[in-house]
Parts: structure tokens; C-alpha cells; sequence
């Protein structure tokens, strides 16, 4: 028999106290059937867990105790760290979803890295003769040619004298 | 006796048939094919083993179904 609980909305939930299981109806337009594996997943260990099909659309899922019965707080309990739960899987898929591309780009140029060196064939084909970059401002410059030991301008005229003594 | 209807776009049927063949030895297991879902009846000696073997069923058939899909999407 399906009964409601206190201070959870009746709409999406129902109670069967002789059982003690507790349905929870789920928009699958709201939490998409991957968020509902992730959320039911964590419940496997403490609860039997049995998804059912509603109205089109719409995903029951039933939490039923392994040991009955059990008190109300505990079925209400289950709903709220259900809803958190599908709400924080949902979250993390949309997350997932809108940085797939950056998370594969980091992963191709981390695997391409544990290749390790290239062949000789690829040497062979990589063209050394071409600039590295262009620097039309002269700002590459070597840290000894901007902050290196500078010649004294008599030192050289000097030396110049000696050797022709 | 419990009647489980594992619906066929939540359930994967080769997830359901090893769930089976893993608890068929705990009771009387039977199954049935119907268009929208994969039926299988839980008989055992009482009550409470019917429901713990339905539930155990249920759970171990989701677990694999869940694996199965994450195996999947981890190779596309």
C-alpha cells in the first residue's frame, strides 16, 4: 500500500511502510539516464535498488531495505541524499560534456609525449633549416648577450699596442 | 512468489540473463521476454527469501548494467 511521508512532496514520492521501500518518480528530460545510474549506483550497498518505467518519460526508482522495517527518517533519508545525489551526478555530466574537447586535447598531448623521442625517420624529415620563430623586435636575445662581461673600450686598443711591441 | 519486470531501455538483457545464472541457485528462478521488457519470477521456500533473492537479483542486474554502459562509453 503507497502512503506519503512527512515533509516530502507526494507528487514525486511514495511510501510502502510494510514494505519499507520508498519510490521517487524522475524526469528523465530533468536528470538524464546516466545521472540516474551514477545516483542509484551509490545506493547498492545499503538499499535494493529497482528501476521501473512510469508515465513516458519518467524513470521510478525504487529503494527498498535490505532489512525491514525501518523508520520513517531513514526513508526520508534515502529521498533527500537520492535527490543530491542526482542533481550532483547531472551536474557533473553537463561539467563532463562541455569539457570533453579540452580534457582529450590534455590527454592526446599526454600520450603523444609518453611516445617518447621520434625515430630517425621522422628526423630525417623534420626541416632544421627553418627559423625557429621570427623576432622582428630583437627581443630573443641569449642571457649572455644582454647581461654578459662587456669589453672596456681602452682594453682592446691596448692589447693591440703590446703585441705590436 | 515476485514477479521483477526489468525494462529493456533501463536493464541490458545479457546483464539480466548473468544476474540469473548467478542467483538461480538460491531459488526458483523462471524467465519470460515481453515487447518492452525482460520478466523473471523469483520463487523461494518463504517470503523473506523471495524478497531478499529478488533484491539481490535486482541489485547485482543494475550493477552489471551500469559496468556494462561505463565499459562501453570508456571504448567509444
Amino acid at each position: 500500500m503507497t502512503e506519503s511521508l512527512d515533509a516530502i512532496p507526494d507528487t514525486f514520492v511514495s511510501v510502502d511502510r510494510a514494505e519499507g521501500a520508498v519510490s521517487f518518480v524522475v524526469d528523465e528530460s530533468v536528470y538524464p539516464l546516466d545521472a540516474i545510474y551514477g545516483a542509484t549506483f551509490t545506493f547498492l550497498d545499503r538499499c535494493f535498488v529497482f528501476l521501473g518505467r512510469g508515465e513516458p518519460g519518467q524513470v521510478v526508482i525504487t529503494l527498498s531495505a535490505k532489512k525491514p522495517p525501518v523508520e520513517d527518517d531513514e526513508l526520508r533519508g534515502w529521498i533527500g541524499e537520492l535527490a543530491n545525489e542526482l542533481l550532483a551526478c547531472a551536474w557533473r555530466g553537463r561539467i563532463l560534456e562541455q569539457n570533453r574537447a579540452t580534457i582529450e586535447a590534455v590527454t592526446m598531448q599526454a600520450i603523444g609525449g609518453a611516445m617518447g623521442p621520434p625515430s630517425l625517420d621522422e628526423l630525417e624529415d623534420f626541416d632544421f633549416s627553418e627559423e625557429p620563430f621570427d623576432d622582428p623586435l630583437g627581443i630573443a636575445m641569449s642571457w649572455e648577450e644582454k647581461y654578459g662581461k662587456k669589453e672596456k673600450k681602452g682594453e682592446s686598443a691596448d692589447d693591440s699596442g703590446e703585441e705590436n711591441a | 512468489m515476485r514477479e521483477l519486470r526489468f525494462a529493456k531501455d533501463l536493464y541490458e538483457g545479457t546483464q539480466v540473463d548473468a544476474a540469473v545464472k548467478v542467483f538461480e541457485r538460491f531459488g526458483k528462478l523462471s524467465t519470460a521476454e515481453e515487447a518492452d521488457a525482460w520478466i523473471v519470477t523469483v520463487d523461494a521456500p518463504s517470503d523473506a527469501r523471495v524478497r531478499r533473492l529478488a533484491g539481490e537479483l535486482a541489485n547485482y542486474a543494475l550493477g552489471l548494467t551500469i559496468r556494462g554502459r561505463q565499459a562501453e562509453e570508456s571504448t567509444e
